[in-house]
């Protein structure tokens, strides 16, 4: 057994963007016998070393980076690991990026084949699963409670709270909503987890349905994310053959099944209220609140509605892991954050760390700098609804708290890097076209308001000076902050503001 | 894979399965464009009467969603990311190169071609950008040499 060569090769969507496909179609064409066993694995993140192929010989793994490399001049295998070798391969785990993250959520990313379930089951996974059904509902939730973990989809509020208040409530039929529309400009956290841990999902949404007493899940996927879909879709079924989902779940009497529901196409729906409409089948308004979807959510029944990151580090906080996740940050900045550091960056990938983490280290040290090798000039942080920090704003710690003082969001975590060839009066334009086209249509200012906002930023295009336009603007902003019903119409101008207050003269002349 | 253009289904048989379902309009509406490629007048009066609603219900949730379409398109459909993290990698000239090489713009289908062009608001690829995704396959750094190949090796 132990003389099969093993040669890993990604199927994860940014791997197979850049040719991972393809060099699995040249490798296994070359494979004739059972000497050699090919892995499609997950992707480990570190998207520029992307398609990063690996092999592991007598125990030893090893791998290298295969971008824009073409292998139809090879004839057998043997040519192939001749070629692996002049690459000067080396293990991943080795690297700065990988080595200084504290991967707890993303412990299993790139290592197996994500529908392994044995491999799963060998990390520890379902070991939570079991856990919660013999604590029980209440101490499950509690321990949830107590390990600070809040809301990784961008709102940060406090996940045990809100697994209480589905709990209390007095209802036979229960809902739990995973929200995988993850739209944010430069996220992509969500679809790692799908693609390349996907049991790490279904096993926290199990966790949390039994929790909070729901027997049926929704996950509500982006159409956007295809490979993601399938990927849902096969572990969906092995976990129902091994009795992890359907009815008397592990010879209890908890039943729970999930249903994988598509959106199509709109980026509000992204937003709780949005999404359970779709779900029922409608247009993406967006509800007012009250009543909470914990109290009054799908289909009219108090509804757990977590994030897709949330829900998977579920299992992590009920395991030995516990204590580490929970003894790391302070205040609202507990545990991990999975950072997506992408846009024009050398290195990027996903970075899961401690919060408080300095965007100096996050671009110097992770990023190693533009990928144009231009200077720096903007940084968004959390999603198309999040703030621009300029190049002199490097010591900004990445903490919700942080990131509050600053009147942005750490939102999803995604971290996008411009550099100076970035015009950010486009930007501040672009904050406005993206409300155009995607708000629901149910609040005026957000509707017709963001049309007046990208005239008014394009004629402060024309004269940056124009004092009554930015005055204009700052008056469209507050109206948009103060009566929106969700946080599209409500965190536009957060953006804006963002580019008026740290990019002097270059949206407005003061 | 290319939206199908099978049309050996009445919209009906596969309207079915989805009306006794809790929410069942948003997968049939997936499932009926996956099978004729749009949405048809035929399919939003079928929907209307087994789900009960008017025509104009069915039509008001068909055109919330940028995916569902009422009228065929290219058998071929490129979307282009328009988002934040592509823009840092210049996707507007990438745009401004693609349209021109199709002779295509945005939400404009080519007949003869059979290539649609169209915008998206991320694709999750955001750290190897630009990215399209042609289909249903994702291309990062794309280029409109990338595309073109793509679309003549697999989708002709």
């Amino acid at each position: 057994m132990s003389n099969i060569i093993k040669i890993y090769i990604p199927n994860e969507t940014s791997a197979n963007s850049v040719g991972a496909n393809m060099i699995y179609k040249n490798i296994s064409n070359l494979v004739k016998d059972e000497s050699v066993e090919i892995i499609r694995n997950g992707s480990w993140g570190a998207y520029w070393l992307e398609p990063f192929i690996e092999i592991e010989k007598e125990g030893v793994r090893r791998g290298a980076s295969y971008r824009n490399t073409n292998l139809l001049h090879l004839k057998t295998i043997e040519d192939f690991f001749l070629d692996f070798e002049k690459k000067n391969p080396f293990d991943i785990n080795e690297i700065d990026f990988i080595k200084n993250q504290n991967r707890i959520v993303f412990s299993r990313i790139g290592q197996q084949d994500p529908l392994d379930i044995d491999y799963y089951r060998k990390t520890k996974g379902y070991e939570s699963l079991s856990t919660a059904l013999e604590i029980g509902h209440q101490e499950t939730i509690d321990r949830i409670k107590s390990s600070g973990l809040t809301g990784r989809g961008g709102a940060a509020f406090p996940t045990g709270i809100k697994m209480q208040t589905v709990f209390d409530q007095d209802v036979s039929t229960k809902y739990l909503a995973c929200n995988a529309d993850e739209g944010d400009g430069g996220t992509f956290s969500d679809r790692l987890i799908m693609e390349s841990d996907p049991f790490s999902l279904i096993e926290g949404m199990t966790i949390a349905a039994y929790a909070v007493g729901a027997s049926k899940g929704y996950i509500y996927l982006r159409s956007e994310y295809p490979l993601a879909k399938d990927f849902l879709n096969d572990a969906i079924d092995i976990a129902l053959k091994n009795n992890y989902l359907g009815k008397n779940i592990q010879n209890t009497d908890f039943n729970f099944e999930i249903e994988l529901r598509i959106g199509a196409g709109s980026y509000v729906c992204g937003e709780e209220t949005a999404m359970m409409e779709s779900i029922e089948g409608r247009r993406g308004l967006v509800r007012s609140k009250p009543p909470l979807p914990a109290i009054k959510g799908l289909f009219g029944k108090p509804t757990l509605i977590n994030n897709v990151v949330t829900l998977a580090t579920i299992p992590a906080l009920l395991s030995q892991q516990h204590s580490e996740f929970s003894n790391i940050g302070s205040g609202k900045s507990i545990g991990t954050m999975p950072f997506q550091l992408c846009g024009n960056i050398k290195n990027g990938g996903l970075i899961e760390t401690r919060f408080d983490i300095t965007l100096k280290e996050m671009i110097e040290n992770y990023g190693s700098g533009t990928k144009s090798n231009r200077p720096l000039h903007a940084i968004q942080i959390g999603g198309p609804l999040g703030i621009y920090l300029s190049s002199n704003m490097l010591n900004t710690s990445l903490t919700i708290e942080s990131l509050d003082k600053l009147k942005g969001s750490i939102g999803h975590g995604g971290i996008i890097v411009f550099d100076d060839s970035v015009d950010m009066s486009e930007q501040a334009k672009f904050a406005m076209e993206f409300c155009v086209k995607e708000s629901c249509g149910k609040c005026t200012p957000c509707r017709i308001g963001s049309v007046r906002g990208v005239e008014i930023i394009e004629r402060l295009q024309e004269n940056k000076a124009s004092k009554e336009d930015a005055i204009l603007l700052e008056d469209l902003c507050e109206t948009l902050e103060s009566t929106s019903l969700c946080a599209m119409g409500g965190m536009t101008p957060n953006p804006i503001h963002s580019i008026i207050n740290y990019f002097p003269n270059e949206l407005i002349e003061k | 894979m290319s939206s199908g253009q099978n049309n050996t289904f009445e919209p009906i048989t596969l309207i079915e399965p989805f009306v006794e379902k809790k929410g069942g309009l948003m997968p049939a509406l997936h499932t009926l464009q996956e099978h004729f490629g749009y949405i048809s007048k035929e399919c939003i009066a079928q929907l209307a009467t087994a789900f009960n609603y008017s025509q104009a219900e069915i039509i008001d949730v068909i055109t919330f969603y940028d995916d569902f379409r009422t009228k065929p398109i290219g058998k071929n459909i490129i979307r282009i990311c328009l988002a934040e993290a592509c823009q840092s990698q210049n996707c507007k000239k990438l745009l401004k190169d693609i349209s021109s090489q199709l002779n295509l713009t945005l939400d404009e289908t080519n007949h003869d071609s059979g290539i649609t062009l169209k915008e998206v608001f991320c694709l999750g690829n955001c750290a190897i950008g630009p990215s399209v995704m042609i289909n249903e396959t994702v291309i990062g750094e794309a280029t409109t040499e990338k595309i073109i190949n793509h679309i003549e090796k697999d989708g002709g």
